[in-house]
């Protein structure tokens, strides 16, 4: 009953030995100091805690860590090193859709889920994959643009 | 590990259930909003028997288990339950999300309950002796109250296919994603020939349970779309009766309002 959770964080294999019932949110910051993984509002209603499990976008605050056994976890911290990011960052930057950055590794996260499932999505495709996710300064329509643009540049990555 | 269960098959699942005081975790999505509940969870994510999705006779069998993505993205999901889903919360939580959860929660703002309630679904519930189907219906007993005994699952929504096709849809909320239905209603409405083969209405979020009432929609049925607009007047004035709104985030009056309004607009939709 006592061994740990074992699941892969950012591609290694990492145990966490706490209660299933604690949330991925808080195991991310306080046991592994991923502080990428911003924590908004703990019901499911900002997206700024978003990470990928198995690939998939899912509320970190949401979720259990029982949930997360053998399951890959990927956060902000290890998708920065991918060549998606790349193109999704020199994007965001473009358009200056980033200003307190609060919501950006979540929105990125939400990029790249919308992009890995349609890698030329339509307005309305990418609004309804960033619906999660709040932003309060930037806005919209530049995240929409950036993404537009990531899908042009990054073409043949997703 | 330490305060939880991840089983890998049903079996597995339903001894945990009976042997030990656990609370299912479907998708989490409604149980981790607010405060650590205290003691353990049974994970039911990789559970094989809860993702199934079979039709079997018209009747379309979905495992509780089925995450609403996976539903949206099934062949066999029908227009109007993927209408309804769709429209629930934002693609991270209906990547968690279930629709075992969805009614486990008890609650009578559940987006997919809805349907199932218009169409007359039934549960299937099991335990490690038994399992029972039981109508959607007599499962919700009130508030957060429901048939479900201590040591049984929901495994799967029983959702009859044949009415589905015709349908108006309306879920009212303060904004577009992420929203918690205020009012939310559904109308089924079949036409053979000018007379009304079917008519099944539910309004969710409005009182404790889904108010579904058959007695009353049944007026409508096996009469033409001209003998109805005689009885028009009484059809609204007896769910102006039977609908009973509770004090919740909106006041009870808006709620009533808005319930009939919406219920003239499904009339009105078939020239009714």
């Amino acid at each position: 009953m006592d061994q740990g959770i074992e699941f892969q964080l950012n591609g290694e294999r990492v145990s966490y030995t706490g209660s299933a019932t604690t949330r991925l949110l808080d195991v991310l910051r306080d046991n592994f100091a991923l502080t990428g993984v911003k924590c908004g509002c703990k019901e499911g209603e900002c997206g700024a805690c978003s990470v990928l499990l198995d690939g998939k976008l899912v509320n970190s605050c949401m979720v259990a860590m029982g949930r997360v056994a053998g399951a890959s976890i990927v956060t902000i911290e290890g998708y920065s090193k991918t060549a998606r990011f790349a193109a999704l960052n020199a994007a965001y930057a473009a358009v200056s859709a980033v200003q307190c950055g609060f919501c950006t590794p979540g929105m990125i996260l939400a990029s790249e889920a919308i992009l890995a499932k349609t890698p030329h999505p339509t307005e309305e495709e990418i609004r309804a994959g960033i619906s999660g996710n709040l932003c309060r300064c930037t806005g919209y329509n530049a995240i929409v643009t950036a993404i537009q643009s990531a899908a042009k540049e990054g073409n043949g990555l997703w | 590990m330490v305060n939880g269960f991840n089983p890998n098959s049903l079996r597995q699942a339903l001894e945990i259930r009976a042997a030990n005081d656990v609370i299912p975790y479907a998708g989490g999505t409604d149980l981790m909003i607010g405060e650590q509940h205290p003691g353990s969870y049974l994970f039911l994510h990789a559970v094989p028997e809860l993702k199934r999705v079979y039709l079997e006779d018209g009747i379309l069998h979905l495992g509780a288990g089925c995450t609403f993505t996976e539903l949206l993205e099934h062949p066999l999901t029908p227009a109007l339950l993927k209408e309804a889903l769709s429209q629930i919360a934002a693609p991270a939580i209906r990547n968690e999300g279930t629709i075992g959860g969805n009614i486990g929660n008890g609650s009578a703002k559940a987006d997919s309950a809805l349907i199932f309630f218009v169409a007359d679904a039934s549960l299937k519930l099991e335990s490690s002796t038994g399992t029972r189907i039981l109508p959607i219906r007599d499962f919700y007993i009130g508030r957060k109250q429901l048939a479900l005994h201590p040591d049984e699952l929901i495994t799967e929504v029983l959702l009859p296919l044949r009415w589905l096709d015709g349908y108006v849809y309306q879920k009212v909320a303060a904004r577009k994603a992420l929203a918690i239905s205020r009012i939310s209603f559904v109308g089924l409405l079949t036409l053979d020939n000018g007379v009304i083969a079917h008519c099944a209405t539910a309004f969710g979020a409005v009182s404790d349970v889904v108010i579904r009432r058959p007695e009353i929609d049944s007026m409508l049925i096996g009469k033409s779309v001209e003998q109805v607009k005689a009885i028009r007047s009484d059809y609204l004035a007896a769910y102006d009766k039977a609908i009973v709104p509770t004090r919740g985030r909106v006041s009870s009056e808006y709620r009533k309002a808005v319930c009939l309004n919406l219920l003239l607009d499904f009339l009105n939709h078939y020239e009714i």
